[in-house]
């Protein structure tokens, strides 16, 4: 039994956010998190660190929290961020009115908004349609969600934290009507183990309800899918937005090596709802093409989905629920943090955290917009000269990782997990999107003995298949070419069709 | 070089190369233009026929009515692929195998796969699993990993040998450099390997396959033979090297790494061609046409979200249904519908629905030839390039 403080459920921006503040406060703290960290929205959004200009005609009050915090996580987070600014594009039949209040209400909020013709806009982002009416340029960022998550990590576990991944809770124990403690499953070895803390906090996102249900209590939400499609390589240096009312895919963002172009809101009533549908893709890669008409003959690498944990509505369009969000105090020892965005993510981990603070009757105050994220140090950030400079042996040719990193990885954290790689060294990444690396990885792994060659085998299959159904929605151009190039190679050369 | 030919035959894989090889033994004047090399370079080198049944030729009879190999007809078909077998011989790379015989060859996860003529380096493939079987791998080679074939045979064990490269194509590369090469031998000898065959990646020699594996089979005095690697697969690139050098000894014009700019035509012919290219253009004359531009994968199809084009005529294209339909849900069902996709011919191999007379087709581009379901992607490439040859060798 593990004894602790307080408990964190979820290890997405928020629960990793809450382990990072507490851990700067002193408190003994516990997360538990199903899968990896950034498993769900975090992981599957579109890595935008909002400048708040998306919000700010309907959701001033979610803009404002968006802009104070990018301007925090520029300076805290100089390794994950990356500073791109954003462009907001007003194309022919885009409506003038929108423009103005868009202006008038970026004025008001305090974000900066600067016009710019079109022949501006196009010297600072050459390949956008041309047809342009103007463009407004916003202080957008993207950022590296995982990073993200595992720099908060850092600065908990450095103080203590205890952080179990792959672990599941089943159970919330209750006495006397208070939560105590929760009940966890291992994911591989299927183990079970209690935790007991003084306050738990479900920050479970999407499957926040699920959690408080184990308490017999409940959290009132709206899921919302949205599908992103990923490009082969990076279109634009800035995020390039429509300026129109929120609609289906209006915005692109580069990240790292690629472009990612999203999204759609579809209302789903399963969190683990991540099917993308080929209808999606085509609206996605449509509207795309409207702002880069590049974008029509761009190779799409992979599509994926996520469930955005949104604050419950009273029916109609998810689009007009406001981003902002919410901490419910169940007055049983659980409090639930819900809503939100990626972007202020800092500001929910501050505010249950004084929540929690003023619980436990303590008073130590919130020191994670004054410190840097711990551990950048050691991030190389993207430079690939520098990269290139110790690297041999190098098994992911499009992210460049190496036999010596994917050995390390697995070392230190001990996964017998293809994805906990990924996430950490980016192999899988790039272009290829694992066709061939992951083979190699698992070949790695199963070497140094971490696994056996039978169990690699079935992890391979695992991966291919649930590559494929992120392929599959968006299967045309030269992606279909690398497609049956792929299948070519596992079913044609490897003979893995009769694996089962 | 601009040139004027009996046969210009687009497209410089298998099937292309094929029917070059044929025509050219009927002493016509043959140019192939390629844009580059071809996706044969990333296959296993391997001849496959027909995967279902013990004999590939008497199950072409249960293919669907539709199957380009119904248009070539088994006794064809057998010629087909003796004549590729003499080709490469010639070149120094026997094939060995029987046409009417299917058998296996080890895969680099352990398994097997089913085919037909293999190069003489995987004669001995095709094993018994009670035999004992010793595994050469190569110290950190990235793409060979030994205990996903020791794991699945009981009686099987493996040894590392340390190239100082971890590449196939660089490893492939030390096995041409005789010093290694003996090297190697020696270690391999030391080893005292207990009596039964040796496996070793394909990396025995880039181009020199013969002469390597020979070698190394007279050093431990063991049946030894290649397993496939994930490309660059060096048994696919010998084979499209053997090819190429038939090509050239028997005299057919190569244009290589060059694109199609542009097509001529009058009234029902195709008269020329025009490369692509720096400088001035290359105009290439043909008396008869063979498309051979292969399927996705080499880009004689092209799919946008909706639509599947051919790339060099615009040729009217069978499209099996709305994009949502084109893939299965399982990546390891093979038999995708898309793999349907390509040009319907007619008994002489001519592209239904156009007008044009002069115009043959073979390969991969072929509608319904489905070759991942099949399995059946070299034998149809050769069989089809043989068939597509004659038929317009009466044209010219």
């Amino acid at each position: 039994m593990i004894k602790t403080d307080v408990i964190i459920i979820g290890g997405g921006s928020t629960g990793c956010g809450v382990a990072r503040d507490l851990a700067l406060r002193g408190i003994p703290h516990c997360l538990i998190e199903k899968g990896d960290f950034a498993a769900g929205a975090t992981g599957a959004c579109h890595g935008l660190l909002h400048s708040g200009a998306r919000y700010v005609v309907n959701d001033s009050e979610a803009a404002a929290e968006c802009i104070s915090e990018n301007m925090i996580m520029r300076k805290i987070g100089v390794k994950c961020v990356e500073q791109t600014g954003g462009l907001f594009v007003r194309l022919p039949g885009d409506s003038k009115r929108f423009r103005d209040m868009f202006l008038k209400s970026c004025e008001q909020t305090g974000i900066s908004a600067e016009v710019l013709s079109p022949s501006r806009a196009l010297d600072l982002v050459h390949n956008l349609n041309p047809s342009l009416e103007e463009a407004i340029k916003v202080p957008d960022c993207s950022i590296d969600p995982f990073r993200l998550c595992m720099l908060n990590i850092t600065s908990s576990q450095k103080r203590g934290g205890q952080i179990l991944t792959h672990n599941r809770v089943i159970d919330i124990i209750k006495e006397h009507g208070r939560c105590v403690g929760v009940k966890v499953q291992e994911e591989s070895t299927s183990e079970f183990k209690e935790i007991r803390g003084k306050i738990i906090i479900n920050a479970a996102g999407a499957w926040g309800d699920n959690i408080a249900s184990l308490a017999g209590s409940t959290v009132p939400m709206t899921l919302s899918k949205g599908s992103l499609i990923v490009t082969n390589h990076r279109l634009t240096n800035m995020v390039i937005n429509r300026l129109r009312p929120s609609s289906d895919g209006d915005i692109i963002v580069p990240n790292e090596a690629v472009c990612l172009a999203g999204t759609t809101s579809i209302t789903v009533t399963d969190p683990d709802e991540n099917e993308v549908d080929p209808a999606e893709v085509d609206i996605i890669a449509t509207q795309a093409q409207q702002l880069l008409p590049e974008f029509g003959t761009t190779r799409l690498i992979r599509t994926y989905a996520g469930v955005r944990p949104l604050l419950k509505a009273d029916g109609g369009d998810d689009r007009k629920i406001s981003r902002s969000f919410k901490i419910i105090d169940h007055k049983n020892g659980m409090f639930s943090i819900m809503g939100g965005k990626l972007t202020t993510y800092r500001l929910m981990a501050e505010k249950i955290s004084d929540r929690v603070m003023e619980a436990l009757g303590l008073k130590t105050r919130c020191r994670t917009a004054e410190l840097p994220l711990e551990g950048q140090e050691e991030l190389s950030g993207y430079p690939l000269s520098k990269r290139l400079k110790t690297m041999e042996n190098i098994v992911c040719e499009c992210e460049l990782v190496t036999t010596d990193a994917v050995e390390r990885v697995a070392g230190k954290i001990g996964t017998r997990r293809i994805g906990d790689i990924q996430h950490r060294t980016r192999l899988g990444m790039g272009p290829c999107q694992g066709g061939f690396c992951t083979y190699r990885a698992l070949g790695i792994m199963q070497e140094t003995g971490k696994m056996t060659p039978e169990e690699s085998r079935r992890i391979l299959r695992e991966f291919l298949q649930r590559r494929f159904k992120g392929i599959k929605p968006a299967l045309w151009g030269d992606q279909l070419r690398e497609e049956q190039l792929i299948e070519s190679i596992y079913l044609g050369i490897l003979g893995m069709e009769q694996e089962q | 070089m601009s040139g004027s030919y009996d046969v210009v035959i687009i497209g410089g894989g298998i099937s292309g190369m094929m029917a070059a090889v044929a025509l050219a033994e009927k002493g016509r004047k043959v140019a192939v233009i390629s844009k580059g090399d071809p996706v044969c370079c990333f296959s296993t080198g391997c001849i496959d026929v027909l995967a279902d049944g013990d004999d590939p030729l008497n199950g072409l009879g249960s293919l669907p009515d539709n199957h380009p190999y119904h248009l070539v007809g088994e006794d064809a078909v057998a010629k087909a692929l003796e004549l590729f077998r003499d080709i490469m011989s010639e070149e120094g790379m026997p094939y060995v195998g029987d046409v009417h015989v299917n058998r296996r060859v080890l895969t680099s996860l352990g398994r097997s796969k089913v085919t037909c003529l293999v190069p003489e380096t995987m004669e001995f493939a095709d094993f018994d699993p009670d035999e004992y079987i010793h595994v050469i791998s190569f110290y950190k080679m990235k793409d060979f990993y030994p205990q996903y074939i020791t794991s699945r045979y009981t009686n099987a064990d493996y040894s590392i040998f340390d190239p100082g490269v971890i590449t196939t194509a660089g490893i492939a590369e030390k096995f041409e450099n005789r010093p290694f090469l003996e090297k190697f031998i020696f270690w391999l000898r030391d080893l005292d390997i207990p009596e039964g065959r040796i496996a070793v990646p394909a990396v025995l020699g880039r181009s020199l396959a013969g002469d390597v594996y020979h070698q190394v089979s007279a050093g431990c005095g063991r049946k030894i033979f290649e397993i496939p690697t994930m490309p660059p697969s060096m048994p696919g690139l010998r084979l499209f090297g053997g090819l190429k050098k038939a090509l050239l000894r028997k005299g057919v014009n190569l244009y290589w790494g060059r694109g199609i700019y542009s097509v001529e035509k009058l009234g029902n012919r195709i008269e020329a061609v025009t490369l692509a290219s720096a400088g001035r253009t290359t105009r290439v004359e043909g008396k008869a046409f063979i498309l051979a531009t292969g399927s996705f994968v080499s880009g004689g199809l092209q799919a946008f979200m909706d639509t599947v084009t051919e790339t060099v005529f615009d040729l009217p294209t069978y499209l099996p249904g709305s994009r949502g339909t084109w893939f299965n849900d399982d990546f390891f069902a093979p038999g995708h519908e898309i793999e349907k996709a390509g040009i319907r011919v007619d008994s002489s191999f001519r592209p239904v629905e156009t007008e044009i007379d002069n115009l043959h087709v073979c390969g991969s581009i072929l509608a319904f030839s489905e070759v991942m379901k099949h399995r059946c992607g070299n034998g149809m490439a050769i069989a089809t390039g043989v068939a597509a040859a004659q038929a317009c060798g009466g044209l010219v």
